[in-house]
């Protein structure tokens, strides 16, 4: 119940964001000439891609590892909010999780995951 | 005469190579059969008596009537030695026989491109002989004397696809090159030309692998507006403001630069007072360069407060430059044999007013990047070119000296009265983009210390000198006596006629060396005029200090290029 | 836009013209085309003396998709005259253009193989402004003549029906 107001904003703000969207989406004049819709390189006409192309790894890594952690930041937020109320306890259980995703930071930053190239 | 070392040891060595010798205007000239060219030119860069490292300039005129109707021109310079020498090679429209010289000295391989572009003159074993600054759909080459100037191409209302048809020379060049991408994992990417980190003028091809570059191939000639064929239509004085807009950030310099080299024709020496003020508005157009270098280049790399300081600073030059010529950038002040009119009345206190702003701006932009972990993290590293690799490409100005090669024209062949001033110039260790921004400040506190002695010591006197065949006569002659009445009609209706002849004058741009060639034939109108641009070496250059690197460097590197492409695609 | 045209030529689209003219004239977001020595001058009416911000066209979007208004600045030759025409066919509705400068207007004093006479052979313009360069001051006041043009425009406008989905003109290769 205390929180019925923040249920409220989240609500109204979801559907006025939802109006504007598929109000243009719905309305909004549509005029796409072959031209326009091409990827803007520039100003140049761009190289066609190969279709035998790898997509590099690379990237990809980079997404994953930084996806973990932040949502371990994410699980650290509401911790930091209710500290002293769960105590000791509490606080051995986080430190527990913490301990497991950071052998996991050594095991990546020893074997180089963290280099770009 | 014959005292000159070159043509002793090209005498010596090659005996029957040579065709004609000759010194003009301090310029000597050697002209070789084409057979001999390749070995003379590796003789010349190896012999140590002659060491001629630079490779500054190739060009060619044409003259129509004769039957080997090119004259192709190399000017080489030695730095350790300090002397200069200009080469000369006939060719015909066909059978063409020349080799190219991109072998002994890579900086010969875009100038080559560039004669062929506008000459048609057919390097034999080029490794790409493509056009540069035109389009490879042009059909003709426009600086012969039989193309007409007003012959327009357009190539934006034809139904082709125009997309390879642009880059055609820089994928000539991906493909001669010694690096090998990985075909499976590597892509091709235009930095195009309408990008703001390029000037909005060069187009890059690079052939990336995820966020490093493997090659880079330039491709420029976005701003090519037919300066050389327009000024062979116009008189000289008509010429000066073609030449403001060459590196139109600093446009004092390039008048500076063009009315010497027709003075060097003339053989004439200006006034005490027309010289001093040549050195300090060629010192404030070197200021407004670094100034706007800098700002555009910390813009790009998120630093908007040092684009908004140089700028303010660069506004009170603005003013100045408008006091005194009227134009707050294309200022068009000098004129063959002077100026076109003295200093303001004020110039002395506006002149002071604006280089305190400058050392207030400077000492702002110091504490806000040099010690700054982002833009020293950005530009420390970066862009490396090392003094070999420079010194092959011709690279001139605040790049070479970055590397650390100390070759300032005002120091080496001194003109104007530069010999008289006390200033340093500074140089770099490593080559980075770092450096460069270092050598960059540090070159304006000393263009701030010339203005300064420069002004102390100018002399009075008449800014134009007295020469009936350049200047017009005082008002009193003209509507009292009748020799000064056609002397100034002739001058005014058909321009001024230097001697038959040609010179090479070098200048010290804001980039680097900036030549101008002129061939005059006596005639009011130059019969050609060659300006040989610091940023074409540059360029040629560039892809060097770009490969191995992540695309945001490109960003960071090109900033401290200073690319003026007015300048470098004429 | 599309749907406000079932209320016709009355006081509600007029009112809705006014603002929409009003949002866009003071809230340009430009491309600047840069080439040429005018650029300069474009830098210094972006900054501090002569500020532009004040009119809301501050900030300069480099991509066609996030701007309105392409200013094209210095001289156009015919090797970059296609880019031009890509960009501005790329850039989404509404969208207006300023020729910067004498060489963007009528090729300047190049009148040679080169330079292109005017990118009016190109694209179509809505302001000129002349000068070489112009002085920051004739930025502002073609800045200006460009506001009080968006402030005539009708929603109930037929300027852009035509460009339907059609083909491009460009052929490929084969």
């Amino acid at each position: 119940m205390p929180y019925l107001p923040l249920l409220i904003t989240f609500l109204i703000a979801g559907v006025i964001t939802l109006l504007f969207l598929f109000l243009s989406i719905f309305f909004g004049p549509k005029r796409e000439t072959d031209v326009k819709v091409e990827p803007f390189e520039c100003g140049m006409v761009p190289f066609k891609e190969d279709k035998g192309r790898k997509y590099p790894i690379k990237f990809y890594l980079v997404a994953l590892l930084f996806l973990v952690f932040d949502i371990e930041i994410a699980f650290m937020f509401p911790w930091a909010v209710t500290f002293k109320t769960l105590g000791y306890v509490g606080f051995i259980e986080m430190i527990s999780f913490i301990v497991v995703l950071l052998v996991g930071l050594i095991y990546t930053w020893k074997t180089g995951a963290l280099e770009w190239e | 005469m014959t005292d000159n070392i070159t043509y002793v040891k090209i005498k010596e060595n090659f005996p029957d190579s040579i065709i004609d010798f000759h010194r003009n205007f301090g310029d000597a000239t050697i002209t070789l059969k084409t057979d001999y060219l390749v070995d003379i030119c590796t003789f010349l860069k190896n012999d140590p008596d002659l060491d001629y490292n630079f490779m500054m300039d190739i060009t060619a005129v044409d003259f129509p009537e004769r039957d080997k109707r090119f004259d192709i021109v190399y000017h080489l310079y030695s730095l350790s030695k300090n002397h200069r020498i200009r080469l000369k090679v006939q060719e015909s429209d066909q059978n063409q026989k020349v080799s190219t010289i991109s072998g002994v000295w890579k900086a010969a391989n875009w100038f080559e491109r560039e004669v062929w572009d506008m000459y048609g003159i057919n390097f034999k074993d080029h490794p790409n002989m493509k056009r540069i600054l035109l389009y490879e759909t042009f059909e003709g080459f426009p600086l012969r004397k039989d193309y007409p100037i007003d012959k327009e191409q357009p190539i934006y209302d034809k139904d082709i696809d125009y997309s390879n048809m642009l880059s055609e020379g820089a994928l000539g060049e991906l493909k001669s090159s010694q690096k090998k991408g990985d075909k499976d994992r590597s892509f091709f990417l235009h930095i195009g030309p309408s990008h703001p980190a390029t000037h909005g003028t060069i187009h890059i091809v690079a052939e990336m692998e995820a966020e490093t570059i493997v090659k880079a191939a330039i491709d420029i000639g976005y701003l090519h507006r037919g300066f050389e064929k327009q000024v062979e239509h116009s008189t000289y004085t008509q010429a000066i403001p073609y030449t403001d807009r060459l590196n139109y950030v600093s446009p004092l310099i390039n008048n500076v630069g063009f009315v010497m080299t027709v003075e060097k024709i003339f053989n004439i020496k200006v006034t005490e007072r027309c010289q001093f003020i040549r050195v300090i508005i060629s010192e404030i157009s070197r200021i407004t360069d670094h100034l706007t270098c800098i700002a555009a280049s910390a813009m790009e790399l998120g630093a908007f407060t040092v684009f908004f300081y140089f700028i303010k600073a660069r506004e009170y030059f603005y003013k100045l430059q408008e006091d005194l010529c009227g134009a707050r950038l294309t200022t068009n002040y000098t004129r063959v044999g002077g100026l076109s009119h003295d200093l303001p009345k004020n110039f002395d206190v506006e002149l002071k007013k604006c280089i305190h702003e400058t050392k207030v701006a400077i000492e702002d932009v110091d504490k806000l990047l040099k010690r700054n972990r982002i833009f020293y993290d950005r530009t420390n590293d970066i862009g490396i070119i090392s003094k070999e690799d420079a010194i092959e490409y011709a690279f001139t100005g605040p790049v070479l000296r970055s590397t650390g090669v100390d070759f300032d024209v005002r120091k080496q062949n001194p003109y104007l009265v530069y010999d008289q001033f006390d200033f340093e110039v500074p140089l770099g260790t490593k080559g980075d983009n770092y450096d460069r921004y270092l050598v960059r400040m540090e070159e304006m506190r000393q263009s701030i210390r010339i203005i300064e002695q420069a002004m102390e010591k100018l002399p009075d006197g008449p800014v134009n000198i007295e020469d009936p065949r350049l200047s017009l006569p005082p008002k009193e002659e003209v509507y009292n006596q009748m020799e000064g009445m056609i002397n100034h009609f002739k001058l005014i209706y058909e321009g001024i006629k230097p001697p038959p002849g040609e010179a090479y004058l070098p200048v010290e741009g804001a980039n680097g060396e900036l030549g101008y060639y002129i061939v005059s034939n006596g005639s009011p109108k130059p019969y050609k005029c060659r300006v040989r641009p610091p940023c074409f070496a540059l360029m040629q250059g560039f892809h060097k200090m770009i490969e191995g690197y992540m695309m945001a460097d490109v960003i960071a590197t090109f900033g401290t290029i200073n690319l003026i492409a007015g300048e470098n695609d004429r | 836009m599309g749907i406000e045209r079932i209320f016709g030529d009355s006081l509600i689209t007029t009112k809705i013209s006014d603002v929409t003219n009003w949002a866009r004239k003071f809230s340009f977001f430009q491309y600047p085309f840069v080439t040429a020595c005018c650029g300069m001058e474009f830098m210094s009416a972006w900054c501090s003396h002569w500020d532009i911000a004040r009119f809301g066209a501050e900030f300069p979007r480099f991509s066609p998709r996030q701007s309105d208004l392409l200013i094209v600045v210095g001289t156009v030759n015919h090797k970059i005259a296609p880019i031009l025409k890509r960009v501005y066919e790329q850039m989404a509705d509404p969208k207006w253009v300023i020729s910067f400068g004498a060489c963007a207007t009528s090729g300047g004093f190049y009148q040679n193989y080169a330079a292109v006479q005017g990118i009016d052979k190109i694209i179509p313009v809505d302001v000129y402004i002349s000068g070489c360069p112009p002085r920051p001051e004739a930025v502002l006041d073609g800045i200006m003549k460009l506001q009080e043009k968006v402030t005539t425009e009708k929603v109930i406008d037929t300027k852009y029906d035509s460009i339907k989905k059609s083909k491009s003109k460009i052929k490929k290769k084969k």
